[in-house]
């Protein structure tokens, strides 16, 4: 397998705050690799690096064997990077097809003008909902008026069709009911397997759903690197055991 | 808003009448332009309150250009050269407010609201208060041409809110507007140009409050610097009546077209029904209070 990403010696500060020091992991291609630690190991800042919310104090980053350096999260999903955050980031005042399409509608550009093809746009949403086998009741709802298991399937909805190298997504089911939780978790085993050119990064609290659903562990804790392990050969007891300290290496 | 037409058709004598109809429609033209630039404002989440302002300074601007009154420049302008100036200086008006919202991150409200003050004391400076008469006839000439007895102002103001309707429900600009009043942090996040769309709202708001300044002109024939005053509080009713969240994100123009005419038709029912001129601000203010919560009830329950 090929290495898609590399990040090497990545520290970050806040203040006199260390959130991340000296941070190095390699991703494989088509690999989904869970993110975990406690409130504060340093998830979310590593995250919001790599989807170019932050520039680090020291390291590199090398996306297929090039060096990239992200100002902005315009950067980064130019490179294929998409990011699902915690908070979804949809307009809740529009419906499924429009937030699919932020940033990306579909238009027919005339000079100063750009249409919105507003039928193609439903046709493409509409396919991709149904390739995944999300299950909108229908994509003209509004969604606030959406379940937040629907709601996320929306947000996964968007890195799987542009999405083109790493998908990030930040506590996935962090607040849903078990039945949308089951969901979800489906849903992502499923993009997994379709797209098999797309790796995938999966931050959670939840260690029995991230070892459901990704190849490897990275355990963080106080901003550093204190495990990596095979789905296949750790445990539950023994990530905990990482993430709290009780397990030391 | 057709219900209130009929009750007022139904109960007021003389009400039912075409003419009394575009009267409605050409009191409304005004405030149904000023009210296309607020909803597009408000629906990208954002406030102008600049806009009476900048159409009072460009009545009287237009008028100073173009009269040969006593207080006015003495240039003689053409009144279509004059427009293009007043539209120059609505689009400045605009590029000031982005400015202070966008560079530094002033909240529109205050931004605007200064800007406000600033621009309504440059209209009393102009002339030093004075009134401008005495304008070329041509000048005269949309309020003059008649279609079906229908003066241009009014078919100006449908026209306006024609494009501005398929603007905002067809393009990409108007897709971007919904979704910066909806959750601007998913907009900046996946790539659209904020900045951008937020400073062409401006721009377009003042341009369209440029614009109806010089068309009051055209109608009245001549310009005093408060031509425009009360109409900021006028507007910003009949757009939360047409359905315009001020939490930004939705809004439809039909929805404020009717509202400006509910506004325009209370206003020709009290007059028609010869109320007393003392009280008649006070049945508008609860009328308007009354439809509002009709709104509100409606969105409560039917949900």
């Amino acid at each position: 397998m090929e290495i898609l990403l590399r990040i090497e010696g990545i520290s970050k500060s806040f203040g006199s705050v260390r959130a991340l020091n000296d941070v190095s992991f390699e991703i494989f291609q088509n690999e989904s690799v869970g993110l975990v630690g406690d409130n504060g190991a340093g998830k979310s800042t590593l995250l919001k690096i790599l989807s170019g919310n932050y520039l680090p104090d020291k390291g590199d980053i090398y996306l297929n064997g090039i060096k990239v350096n992200f100002d902005s999260p315009i950067d980064a999903k130019k490179m294929g990077i998409e990011t699902v955050y915690q908070d979804l980031l949809l307009c809740t005042n529009l419906n499924s097809i429009s937030n699919l399409f932020i940033g990306r509608e579909i238009t027919k550009n005339y000079p100063g003008l750009k249409i919105l093809q507003k039928r193609k746009m439903g046709e493409k949403t509409f396919e991709i909902m149904k390739k995944f086998g999300i299950n909108i009741p229908s994509l003209k709802e509004r969604v606030e008026f959406l379940s937040g298991g629907e709601r996320q399937a929306v947000a996964l909805g968007r890195f799987v069709e542009w999405g083109q190298n790493l998908a990030l997504l930040d506590e996935p089911t962090a607040a849903l009911g078990v039945r949308e939780t089951r969901k979800v978790l489906d849903l992502i085993s499923k993009i997994k397997k379709e797209k098999e050119e797309l790796s995938m990064i999966i931050v959670s609290h939840n260690i029995q759903q991230v070892l459901e659903v990704t190849d490897r562990i990275i355990v963080l804790r106080n901003g550093s690197i204190v495990g990596i392990r095979d789905k296949i050969s750790t445990s539950p007891e023994e990530i905990v055991g990482l993430i709290t300290g009780a397990i030391s290496i | 808003m057709i219900s209130c037409t009929v009750i007022f058709s139904v109960t007021i004598d003389g009400f039912f009448n075409i003419r009394n109809y575009v009267n409605i429609l050409s009191n409304s033209a005004f405030i149904g332009i000023l009210a296309v630039g607020e909803s597009y404002c408000l629906i990208s989440g954002n406030m102008d309150l600049s806009f009476e302002s900048v159409a009072g300074y460009s009545a009287i601007f237009s008028a100073w250009l173009t009269g040969s009154s006593l207080s006015s420049s003495g240039f003689d302008m053409n009144p279509y050269i004059a427009l293009v100036l007043c539209l120059l200086v609505g689009m400045i008006v605009g590029l000031v407010n982005s400015y202070l919202i966008l560079k530094l991150k002033i909240s529109s409200f205050l931004a605007t609201l200064s800007i406000y003050i600033v621009v309504k004391g440059l209209a009393i400076t102009l002339t030093r208060g004075a009134g401008v008469s005495m304008l070329p006839d041509s000048f005269r000439l949309v309020q003059t041409i008649k279609i079906f007895n229908i003066s241009l102002i009014p078919i100006i103001m449908i026209v306006i809110y024609i494009i501005f309707y398929f603007i905002l429900e067809n393009t990409q600009f108007g897709a971007h507007l919904f979704i910066i009043g909806g959750n601007i942090d998913a907009a900046y996040s996946f790539g659209v140009n904020v900045k951008r769309i937020i400073s062409r709202v401006f721009l377009l708001s003042g341009a369209l409050a440029a614009l109806t300044g010089w068309l009051i002109t055209a109608k009245a024939n001549g310009a005093n610097p408060t031509m425009a005053s009360g109409m900021l509080m006028e507007v910003l009713a009949a757009v939360v009546i047409g359905g315009v969240s001020l939490k930004g994100g939705s809004g439809s123009l039909p929805g404020v077209f009717a509202g400006v005419l509910l506004l325009s038709s209370i206003r020709s029912a009290l007059n028609i029904m010869a109320i007393s001129p003392f009280i008649t601000e006070v049945i508008r203010g609860l009328l308007v209070l009354f439809a509002i919560i009709i709104d509100s009830i409606k969105r409560l329950y039917l949900k």
